[in-house]
């Protein structure tokens, strides 16, 4: 039996033992040393909010077209979508010219639900949506509440699927329940995978894990040229043009999947001919399943952030299609160009110092590029730790000069300051909505994800590099901010080590 | 309007209001006691809907918070907490601590008022309030922190001062305007010779929230938000309050200043010539619009969508101030029967004698139904009289019906994830100045 035959997704924090209470260093992780986190994850004494699984999740099923998405939970659950509001409608106007608003409810559980069960309300709320918006979709997606009084959506979804016309979709985002956020693109793809791309549930002409022969959904004929470009949400349209100027330059068709897919054609993965990750932390649950049900081969390696990663990440590619002279040529044009056009940077970047915090793939990847720029990496902070990024620590631990602190750390900004405090780095590039404690240190910041922004690819290298440029040349707004404000973090906790709180669950330093 | 969900609702759970309302709190830190999501979906929320303002000196990731997992959902939470806030007072450096809880710890059952009574009795600046998601959205969130600070913080006074008073009413965040709104009452209250608490604003302090109990009156700037703390603040403080709607323009900014000055009791001459001078100023600084006001032919119709406060607020400032013909009013907040009435009733006798037409309606894409009730689109024939020029002010949300609608459009009630909004403020006289600003800078933003 694999996962996708159970209701919801495994946390990942028993899949891959992945974690995210770590405080080490680069030569730790790199393989130097011998430390690693991945069996006895910490738990830290004091922690600082951040998001849940339902975040990233919502970032994915709101892009899709003629989807509604419903959140089973209380009112505030999923209001994050104001803000990934502005991604839908960017999103649509660049690739269809059209901008539209996501359409997003709510069935606002209340203290007498709470009491009662929401089953109900929440079969009552699918069939008016249906009725309402005559989606293709409907994504029922529940929070902790459902998950804590035990309603049971997928026994609803199964019982009103007959009597509604949009094609229902079940997700588990039940917050408390996993605390790696990146379970969120298990549970999507999951619900994807069982909903629209199996037959009640099973495809039917299963032969046998992994084996060759097995072909895609229901009699479609595999597509020899097509690849399955794996995009979660964490590039904009931008980055996806790159890729796909990259692999039509081998002669390959792109399939962008899944976000802004249509639910309705999302059977074209299983044609394809290839599936390649963009970020092995997203994709690791999708593709192994791509392949077992359907044949369809994967590569879950490099993340084209970085002008040598662009290379592996394009020769993996060709390899599979034998087209490895093809790509040599490409990448060898591609670099002499974009080293040509960096040249005028390298002054202004030569000996910097930054500290880099993100998911974990695009930290490190990122570092690197910065590394290529002429940067010197002081620190990183991934938001959670597992096996898909030891081949980055590798290569980062390798071109370090000296040992550097790793924070694995869900965001945690109390770390970040102490940590900065110490480095002083020269530039810091950090998540959405992550960058304020850097600029508040007088810190020079750039946003390290924004998908209206070019990060991936020879494109992206080189428009970073302008936008690092720009950013350097004048920080006056967050050294104003530091002449004037103060973070909210006492004297004593700068003098204290900067992972102190790890491990401290159940009372170690009180 | 759906019995069974809410189309994007524009309000965050009582948690999320909660934790908004105490990072606006001068000094103060929230400890949320929920799952590690809630902080960050906050962050995100006041990202996209408060017109790009994110925390303050603790909020959004920063905000200190249990992030409590199976384990407590199995175990009990409560010791967990008292680790989190152990650590808290040693790591955060703040003057007041506000342990808010969210739905997972209230549903299994923390008790997390005997954890803050422990560190409270031991001199920590500590309160606590029950703001699980399920009891209500953003509005009730910020009530229930009021509540809290009323109950737990502002030390009783026996003996009032006259001439002071407290202003809440303007959910900080939910309403993007918040600083600038509370600012602009502010600014009428001290021009009657009152000393304000706002709470929020950057002319208060935690000092002047902890003496709060001797102010003469407690003045709620909304129909709706806020009513339970000043319930609370008479029975606890003998404060008596009063609730008055939000005011824009001069109209409304001059029914406001009289209420207040009938309810304390303050000579008419004084507030008369506060009223006169206002008046006068914002009327000379209206004067030069005057030709292109006429030229441009600068009157709409307008649709009107927004939260209890703004929805009646904004109407009034049209009808009575403009000139615009506010033809059709959406507030979009889930309401009772009681809370429905109020607004209606306020909305009844507008000063100009415009016939207001106030819906009730949480699903913003059902508000074209609402219109055509009473304005049909065109069906063809050579002569229509159709609802245009039209103005839609709104949500960032009302964009696509402005376009459908052909008309202009402003985002002012949440959210508003297209305009960046720092301190600028809508209430007094002023205030109707910087809308009719806005508003007309719309209309002409092409030529």
């Amino acid at each position: 039996m694999s996962y996708i035959d159970l209701k919801s997704a495994p946390k990942r924090e028993e899949r891959l033992k992945a974690c995210i209470a770590h405080g080490g260093s680069i030569c730790d992780l790199g393989g130097k040393g011998k430390k690693s986190c991945l069996v006895d994850d910490g738990e830290r004494g004091f922690t600082q909010g951040s998001i849940c699984l339902l975040l990233p999740a919502l970032a994915m099923l709101n892009t899709l077209p003629d989807n509604v998405v419903l959140m089973h939970s209380a009112i505030g659950c999923g209001t994050c979508t104001h803000s990934q509001n502005a991604n839908v409608r960017f999103g649509g106007n660049v690739r269809w010219g059209a901008v539209k608003d996501g359409i997003w409810l709510s069935t606002a559980l209340n203290e007498t639900d709470v009491i009662g069960g929401g089953e109900e309300k929440l079969e009552q709320a699918i069939i008016e949506a249906d009725e309402r918006y005559k989606p293709f979709s409907i994504s029922v997606v529940s929070g902790c509440v459902p998950g804590i009084i035990g309603d049971d959506i997928d026994n609803v979804v199964k019982q009103l699927q007959p009597r509604v016309k949009a094609k229902l979709l079940p997700v588990h985002c039940e917050g408390f329940k996993t605390k790696i956020w990146a379970t969120a693109y298990d549970a999507v793809y999951h619900s994807i995978g069982r909903t629209l791309l199996e037959s009640n549930g099973a495809q039917e002409t299963v032969t046998g894990e992994g084996e060759p022969g097995l072909t895609p959904y229901q009699g479609l004929e595999r597509l020899p040229r097509t690849v399955n470009l794996m995009n979660v949400s964490s590039m904009g349209r931008v980055d996806e043009l790159e890729l796909t100027r990259l692999l039509t330059s081998l002669g390959l068709e792109v399939n962008v999947f899944p976000v802004f897919a249509h639910p309705a054609g999302m059977v074209t993965a299983t044609q394809a001919a290839l599936s390649v990750s963009t970020c092995p932390t997203h994709d690791d649950y999708f593709l192994t399943y791509l392949e077992e049900r359907f044949g369809v081969p994967y590569l879950l390696k490099h993340m084209p952030i970085g002008i040598e990663n662009s290379g592996l990440w394009l020769r993996d590619v060709a390899r599979h299609f034998g087209q490895e002279a093809q790509a040599e040529a490409l990448i060898r044009h591609e670099e002499e160009q974009l080293q040509a056009a960096l040249a005028e940077f390298r002054p202004l970047f030569a000996g910097k110092t930054v500290f880099v915090s993100a998911g974990e793939f695009r930290a490190l990847a990122t570092a690197r590029l910065l590394e290529e720029l002429g940067f010197r990496v002081t620190g990183i902070r991934s938001f959670h730790h597992d096996e898909f990024a030891q081949g980055e620590y590798d290569k980062l631990a390798a071109s370090a000069q000296e040992d550097y602190p790793i924070d694995i750390a869900n965001v945690q900004p109390f770390e970040e300051a102490n940590l900065l405090k110490r480095i002083k780095p020269d530039l810091f590039l950090g998540h959405a909505n992550g960058n304020a404690t850097a600029a508040k240190l007088g810190i020079a910041t750039h946003v390290i994800y924004n998908t209206g922004l070019a990060y991936i690819g020879y494109r992206g290298a080189y428009d970073l590099a302008r936008r690092l440029a720009r950013q350097l040349k004048n920080p006056s707004y967050n050294r104003r901010l530091a002449e004037n404000l103060r973070l909210p973090y006492s004297d004593t906790w700068y003098e204290a080590p900067p992972f102190s709180y790890i491990n401290s669950r159940g009372g170690a330093t009180q | 309007m759906s019995e069974h969900f809410i189309e994007r609702s524009r309000y965050l759970c009582a948690l999320g209001g909660a934790a908004a309302t105490v990072t606006a709190i001068p000094g103060a830190i929230p400890i949320l006691h929920s799952a590690s999501g809630c902080a960050g979906n906050f962050a995100w929320t006041q990202n996209g809907g408060s017109g790009l303002q994110v925390g303050g000196y603790c909020g959004a990731l920063t905000t200190p918070s249990s992030n409590i997992q199976e384990h407590e959902v199995v175990f009990g939470g409560d010791e967990r907490l008292r680790e989190q806030v152990a650590s808290t007072l040693k790591v955060m450096d703040g003057e007041l601590f506000v342990v808010l809880t969210g739905c997972v710890p209230e549903i299994i059952g923390d008790d997390i008022k005997s954890v803050v009574a422990g560190f409270s009795s031991q001199g920590a600046a500590i309160i606590g309030a029950e703001t699980g998601g399920f009891r209500g959205n953003s509005y009730w969130g910020y009530d229930l922190v009021l509540q809290a600070l009323f109950r737990d913080f502002v030390e009783k006074a026996p003996e009032k001062e006259q001439l002071k008073v407290n202003l809440w009413g303007i959910a900080p965040y939910a309403d993007p305007f918040w600083r600038g709104n509370l600012e602009g009452v502010r600014h009428l209250l001290e021009r009657l010779g009152l000393a304000v608490n706002s709470f929020f604003t950057t002319g208060d302090s935690l000092d002047g929230i902890r003496l709060a109990g001797s102010a003469a009156l407690n003045i709620v700037v909304s129909e709706l938000y806020g009513l339970g703390a000043a319930t609370l603040a008479q029975e606890r403080h003998g404060i008596p309050f009063l609730s008055h709607p939000l005011p824009i323009g001069p109209t409304a900014s001059e029914a406001f200043l009289l209420a207040v000055a009938g309810k304390l009791g303050l000579s008419e001459e004084r507030v008369n010539a506060v009223i006169a001078r206002e008046k006068e100023e914002y009327f000379k600084l209206l004067e030069p619009l005057t030709d292109c006001w006429n030229d441009l032919d600068l009157q709409r119709y307008a649709v009107v969508v927004g939260d209890a406060n703004y929805a009646g607020a904004l109407t009034r400032f049209l009808a009575d101030d403009l000139g615009w013909l506010p033809e059709l009013t959406v507030c979009t907040d889930p309401l009772g029967e009681d809370e429905r009435r109020r607004l209606t009733e306020g909305l009844a006798n507008l000063a100009s004698g415009y016939e207001a037409n106030l819906r009730f309606e949480t699903d913003a894409s059902q508000v074209i139904h609402h219109l055509r009730q009473k304005w049909p689109a065109a069906d063809g024939s050579t002569y229509h009289n159709a609802f245009s020029p039209a103005f839609v002010v709104g949500s960032s949300l009302e964009r696509e019906l402005a376009q459908s609608l052909g008309a202009g459009h402003l985002s002012v009630s949440f959210p508003v994830a297209n305009r960046a909004i720092i301190d600028r403020g809508y209430t007094g006289f002023r205030g109707g100045l910087r809308l009719t600003e806005d508003l007309i800078s719309a209309i002409i933003v092409g030529r």
